[in-house]
């Protein structure tokens, strides 16, 4: 049935923990997603002329720096509760998946969490690149890793949703 | 007003974010933790096997036992590649200043962006049609 702490079942029951799982783990993907998602616009278009923007400027008008360690720290988390529902996934999801032969839906999850491991990997030199950020020589370096990471973010969030959709809440 | 976006962070960086061994230590990671993530998976060499069916833990790698669910070993490559990743960024500040400043700074997206290519291709196994 996957890892459930025994005390956990005194409470509620097995199919209600994962639900609560998946829905913290979705939550916070998606308080990734926007962070991520503000910076990297922050980057890739700075505003230079505040006057009188619009929803697009302000979107992209937030101070970059002040989101990379939630984005490390949401990064962190979301892992944790993903990688924590993945031995539910193992059993219950992607054995059924196999069986009806959707193996490109396979294939896209296994790569979503090949980028959500490597993406570890990446958040010490991200969060440097971010907190020393008036330093010029780290310029390129931090708006190229920041749209990387974003993309991954994007990637990974929207194959969550696909396998959700092919095999998750209620099936 | 004029104002870029990007940098206008009011707060003075921390004493380890200006650390000149940290700097080392976190580009290395970022340099060699994807190549050892994709060697892992293309080589399948966990530091453990999980069997989810019975909950088992096995070290290093494992096939599915008969009867009894698969066998997962992402998180073994994952643990792989943050120990490898991390013990090589901490040897790298042992370097010297002046030799760990050469490693270019482009490769902290550089490496982790090739490595898709070669993952999408470790996974042609599901690329059916």
């Amino acid at each position: 049935m996957g890892l459930v702490p025994d005390f956990i079942l005194d409470w509620i029951d097995v199919s209600t923990f994962w639900t609560i799982l998946m829905i913290v783990h979705g939550l916070l993907a998606v308080a990734l997603l926007g962070a991520i998602t503000h910076q990297a616009m922050s980057v890739l278009a700075p505003v230079r002329q505040m006057a009188d923007g619009g929803i697009v400027t302000r979107f992209r008008a937030v101070q970059g720096a002040g989101y990379a360690a939630a984005v490390c720290v949401l990064w962190v988390v979301v892992f944790f509760f993903g990688a924590w529902i993945y031995t539910k996934y193992r059993m219950y999801v992607r054995i059924p998946i196999e069986t009806q032969g959707f193996w490109k839906t396979q294939g896209v999850f296994e790569l979503k969490e090949h980028l959500a491991s490597i993406g570890l990997g990446l958040l010490p030199i991200y969060w440097l690149l971010w907190k020393d950020a008036r330093n010029p020589e780290f310029a390129s370096a931090r708006k190229w890793l920041t749209v990387l990471i974003a993309a991954m973010v994007w990637y990974m969030f929207l194959t969550g949703h696909i396998v959700n959709n092919v095999r998750g809440f209620g099936s | 007003m004029s104002t870029t976006t990007d940098v206008r962070s009011a707060a003075q960086p921390s004493s380890l974010a200006t650390s000149a061994a940290f700097r080392t230590f976190a580009t290395v990671v970022a340099v060699t933790a994807p190549v050892i993530y994709v060697i892992c998976e293309m080589q399948n060499w966990p530091l453990f096997t999980y069997h989810p069916g019975t909950n088992r833990f096995d070290w290093l790698y494992a096939p599915a036992v008969k009867d009894q669910g698969p066998a997962m070993y992402w998180y073994g490559w994952t643990v792989v590649m943050l120990i490898g990743s991390a013990v090589l960024g901490l040897l790298a500040t042992l370097l010297p200043e002046r030799t760990a400043k050469r490693i270019p700074l482009a490769l902290v997206w550089i490496v982790p962006l090739a490595s898709v290519p070669v993952l999408i291709y470790a996974l042609r196994f599901f690329w059916r049609w």
